[in-house]
């Protein structure tokens, strides 16, 4: 018998079910099923893997999204270090500390609202402030260049110098003075023409340095005038002459005490300000984004932090993962040895 | 020698139709596998109570009514053979040799009856999926867990080793 007369008596002998089991068996099938499982029991397996991971990943991104809408921005004015007293109206006679103003960058709208300090009125202060801007391209810079110095001259104060270069990136470094009540105007100005990257403002109190100086002066014109009526009444010609050149000492005491009282009247007059403008290319500290690019921004960072718990998870899982594969590996390579010795035992 | 399996049809909506469209094929493969009329039908009834109890997890993408019929029928089967096997080193009797009839398909010669014996249950249900049910080689292996490849060896062994044993007799 050939293998092909052997396919064909097999096939034409196919075994039909009995009627009695036929009967069994759909009397069987058509009766009700069992209470339909749940959706959780339905999905097994891989399957609840492909439904969890999406799911995972949707729910990641969701709160990643709402932390980044909900979480409040950080607060766009410049950290300030204000030592008590630079405002403040101190004792006659007493010296005020310097008052320090520093900040890092911030916007030019923001800059806009806070203000620098201003020099205490009535008294005689120093007013210095260095500032530091960013703008966009050497174009900015120049025009900013212009209008700072259009600035100064409209606050009645001048350019002390400017220093201008540019490249492939440029830089402008210029100090100017203006009169010290119109100091924190122009600071307030000034920053408007880019983004402020740093800011320090310094008040020193000269009052008392005046007033010691007056005092002064005041001492040395009494002795002058005490000389003065002492020459009248000198008896000798050698008293005269001493006399005469006490007094020419004294009066050159007082000539040097005038102008040191000038010079510090003058510092006292006219703040000094120095405006570096940088641009954009050569400066540190990118301008911040709108709020939707903000929030994005903290959206993305959310998730990156999720990606990396979760590769965190997965490098702490994985060798778990590899065991657990090996294992179902094993069993089934086994219980396929087991059952292929079950059919050819039987 | 043809081995082309028929046209599929739709996929049956319920146990039932697939039970009468089926239960022929999963007979047949359980006769083959055990050698027992008896416990064929027995094993075809256990078959059919699994598949009502499954049937929300069949999915039709996935392979033919028929392929998972017959893969619940083999699980069946060898959940049988296991408790046969604990049951006969127990008791140290050839249990199953003594329930094995004669003649278990209707229309054998009884030279290719006596040689389908002398196999194993393991060629015999590869004949039966691939000869007499007539199943494609994919369906096959998914049946039996093995691949297509694997599927063509064993049939050719099996036929082989049928071809030897009838002409001997």
């Amino acid at each position: 018998m050939s293998v092909n007369e052997i396919v064909d008596e097999l096939r034409g002998s196919r075994p039909r079910a009995s009627e009695a089991l036929r009967l069994q068996v759909l009397t069987l099938s058509a009766s009700p099923p069992p209470r339909a499982p749940s959706l959780l029991a339905r999905l097994r397996g891989t399957r609840r893997l492909l439904l969890a991971l999406p799911a995972a990943a949707g729910l990641a991104v969701l709160a990643a999204t709402a932390i980044g809408v909900t979480r409040p921005a950080p607060a766009p004015v410049a950290r300030e270090a204000v030592a008590t007293g630079a405002t403040a109206e101190p004792s006659i006679g007493a010296t005020p500390p310097p008052a320090m103003f520093a900040g890092p960058a911030q916007d030019s709208a923001a800059a806009a609202q806070a203000k620098a300090p201003a020099p205490t009125t009535g008294r005689a202060q120093r007013y210095g402030a260095t500032l530091t801007l960013g703008v966009e391209d050497t174009d900015e810079l120049s025009a900013a260049t212009q209008q700072a110095l259009a600035i100064a001259r409209d606050l009645g104060g001048y350019v002390v110098s400017v220093q201008y270069a540019t490249g492939d990136t440029g830089a402008a470094s210029l100090t100017l003075r203006v009169p010290s009540a119109q100091a924190a105007a122009a600071v307030t100005r000034l920053s408007s023409l880019g983004t402020i990257l740093a800011q320090n403002v310094q008040i020193d109190d000269l009052q008392e340095s005046l007033d010691t100086l007056d005092g002064q002066i005041e001492r040395v014109r009494a002795q002058i005038a005490a000389l003065t009526a002492a020459i009248d009444r000198a008896e000798t010609a050698a008293e005269r002459a001493r006399l005469l050149e006490r007094r020419a000492r004294t009066q050159l005491e007082l000539r040097n005490l005038r102008a040191s009282r000038s010079g510090t009247a003058e510092v006292a007059r006219n703040a000094t300000i120095q405006l570096e403008l940088r641009t954009e290319e050569s400066s540190a500290t990118p301008a911040p984004g709108s709020r939707l690019d903000r929030a994005l921004d903290r959206a993305l960072a959310v998730l990156a932090w999720e990606a990396v718990v979760a590769l965190a998870i997965l490098v702490a899982a994985a060798p778990l993962a590899l065991v657990a594969v090996a294992v179902w590996l094993t069993r089934r390579t086994r219980r396929r040895r087991e059952e292929d010795r079950l059919l050819a035992a039987s | 020698m043809t081995l082309e399996q028929p046209l599929a049809t739709r996929p049956p909506s319920s146990v039932a139709e697939a039970a009468e469209a089926h239960l022929d094929d999963v007979f047949g493969y359980l006769l083959y596998l055990t050698r027992d009329r008896e416990t064929a039908e027995d094993l075809s009834s256990s078959t059919f109570e699994k598949a009502l109890r499954l049937w929300d997890r069949f999915d039709p993408r996935r392979g033919s009514a028929r392929t998972w019929l017959l893969g619940i029928a083999r699980t069946t089967a060898l959940d049988w053979f296991r408790a046969e096997s604990r049951r006969r080193r127990r008791e140290e009797a050839a249990a199953l040799d003594e329930r094995v009839e004669e003649t278990f398909a209707e229309g054998l010669s009884p030279e290719l009856e006596a040689a389908l014996a002398e196999l194993s249950a393991g060629e015999r249900e590869v004949l039966a999926l691939r000869i007499v049910l007539e199943l494609d080689g994919e369906a096959t292996a998914r049946v039996l867990g093995i691949s297509p490849t694997a599927v063509s060896t064993r049939l050719s062994r099996a036929l082989k080793r049928l071809e030897e044993r009838v002409n001997q007799g």
